[in-house]
């Protein structure tokens, strides 16, 4: 679904991506792992076509994505998850959500969509006429996942949901982001939190100076003693806990 | 007691018409990042479309006042996609696109000025339309003109006010006037959006000239005044907040008058300013300056 072929770019003269090559199947949750640093934020924009690759190619749904602008990209059916400090802070929750409907102007689509929110995050529901600056962490990260799922995108591109959070909460949003999937969603998801992240995804890369570092089905990476030496600092997740979640 | 009145409602009157300008510059200052130091001229612009575009049909005020702003609105749309939106491409705010940004406005409305001199000429111009016999409330007697221009301005705020706050577009123009980047990943078209921004604040500028027209002149320097005192309500309420903008420029319009009544007519532009300076030392931000602002 998305193909990500040798993309070279970054910031002004500021090389960052050394050829990243990735690829996303339909249907199926890869995970884009690396710590401080390494590109996998600037792999997303280049990916969400915030900034323009200097080379390379990203195919989204069979057709070429790298020269779009970024509303372009969100009307084709991929859509960035933003941060949950990324929500706008003086709008309503709803208001925010129907951000999210942009590009989905038809009654019957917003109404639809806000349902399917609900059912996902029903705290939402009873915090939709609220300023959105009154939300918790967890609830801006919910907030966020929700209002992506508006437009009705084939993809997702998840920026650090995990960020900032208590354990508890992101993995009540790891949750509730694999039942999203679970409902047929495509995910990319971008992490710090290597364990987290390994044990929601069924295929994972890692990201190393701007370049894929190792690539494999993220059981077999959860035992891998590279990635747990460079990232999980010794805490192994248990695979047995990938299918409680 | 009359003359108290009579102040207070012109300098109400006035004072709405700070506001259209204050909110234009508002709403360019939080949607493109810069202030944009032309807007006087947009205002001078949209009371000159309104005279001719009355001369040549002798349409009624108000449609009169609606023609000038819908062609003002555009030419401004023009202006921002030919001329700043190449400055702006690297950036607004303090970046030293900004500060292009600040000397192109200012050529801008040097450009606008001899523009509307070639045009329509270096005299002032009346603009023929009466509001109508004044109005009488108990003893108290409004002048029409006042009261129109008062009711004018607060239908396009309103107007403003829902548009912001109940269509999809206007909903757009909020996420773009926050934060730019989340608003492309919103799917929103954001060079379009700032171009609806850029023209509806233009918009607002000439209405609040067609307005004035009947009460002044029309005249080529018309913006230079306007400019400073919109500035100034602008700051006093917050910059960047529309609410605020109103609020200043009720507060200039009847500080002005109330000085100009009582104390002295001949320093009738400084009691602005005195109050700006007031506002500043107590509150820095101005009277609705939140920073709600969010940069990526």
């Amino acid at each position: 679904m998305l193909k990500v072929t040798e993309v070279v770019g970054g910031y002004g003269s500021v090389q960052i991506l050394n050829g990243v090559t990735m690829s996303v199947e339909p249907g199926r949750i890869v995970a884009l792992l690396g710590g401080n640093g390494t590109g996998k934020s600037t792999m997303l924009k280049a990916i969400s076509g915030l900034i323009q690759p200097w080379s390379g190619e990203i195919v989204f749904d069979g057709e070429r994505i790298d020269r779009l602008r970024a509303d372009l990209i969100v009307r084709r059916g991929l859509v960035q998850v933003t941060q949950g400090k990324e929500a706008y802070p003086a709008m309503t929750v709803e208001e925010n959500l129907m951000l999210g409907a942009h590009i989905r102007p038809e009654r019957a689509v917003r109404a639809r969509g806000l349902e399917r929110a609900f059912t996902y995050f029903p705290i939402l529901k009873e915090r939709r006429r609220q300023l959105t600056g009154t939300l918790s962490g967890g609830q801006l990260q919910m907030l966020c996942v929700a209002r992506g799922l508006m437009s009705e995108p084939k993809m997702m591109l998840l920026d650090e949901p995990s960020a900032a959070l208590a354990p508890q909460v992101v993995l009540d949003i790891f949750r509730a982001v694999a039942r999203i999937c679970r409902d047929g969603m495509t995910l990319l998801l971008v992490e710090q939190n290597v364990r987290m992240a390994l044990l929601l995804a069924d295929y994972a890369y890692v990201i190393k100076d701007g370049a894929i570092h190792i690539e494999g089905p993220a059981e077999d990476l959860i035992k891998d003693d590279a990635v747990r030496l460079s990232f999980l600092g010794g805490t192994v997740a248990d695979v047995d806990q990938k299918l409680s979640l | 007691m009359q003359y108290f009145f009579d102040l207070v409602i012109v300098g109400l009157s006035l004072g709405m018409v700070y506001a259209l300008v204050a909110i234009g510059i508002s709403l360019i200052y939080s949607g493109l990042d810069v202030v944009h130091f032309a807007h006087g001229e947009i205002y001078m612009l949209g009371a000159f479309i309104g005279l001719s575009l009355y001369n040549a049909t002798q349409w009624p005020f108000p449609v009169v006042l609606f023609g000038s702003m819908i062609i003002t609105g555009l030419i401004g749309v023009v202006i921002e996609r030919v001329f700043y939106r190449r400055i702006l491409k690297s950036g607004g705010g303090y970046t030293v696109a900004g500060m292009a940004m600040v000397i192109c406005g200012f050529g801008m409305s040097i450009i606008l000025q001899n523009i509307a001199f070639l045009i329509w000429g270096p005299k002032a111009a009346p603009f023929p339309v009466s509001y109508g016999m004044p109005f009488e409330i108990g003893n108290v007697t409004l002048p029409a003109a006042y009261v129109w221009i008062v009711l004018a301005a607060l239908i396009l705020m309103t107007a403003l006010h829902l548009f912001l706050k109940k269509t999809r577009l206007g909903l757009a123009v909020r996420a773009v006037a926050g934060n730019k980047e989340i608003a492309y990943l919103m799917g929103i078209n954001v060079p379009l959006t700032i171009s609806v921004i850029f023209g509806v604040a233009c918009a607002l500028g000439a209405a609040a000239g067609v307005l004035v027209g009947p009460i002044n002149y029309v005249q080529v320097l018309m913006g230079i005044g306007i400019l400073v005192k919109a500035f100034a309500a602008a700051v006093i309420g917050g910059f960047g907040s529309l609410p605020g903008a109103v609020l200043g420029g009720l507060l200039v319009g009847v500080v002005e008058s109330l000085g100009a009544g009582y104390l002295s007519g001949s320093y009738k532009d400084i009691y602005a300013f005195i109050m700006l300076i007031i506002v500043l030392m107590v509150r820095p931000a101005g009277l609705f300056g939140v920073i709600t602002k969010m940069k990526a």
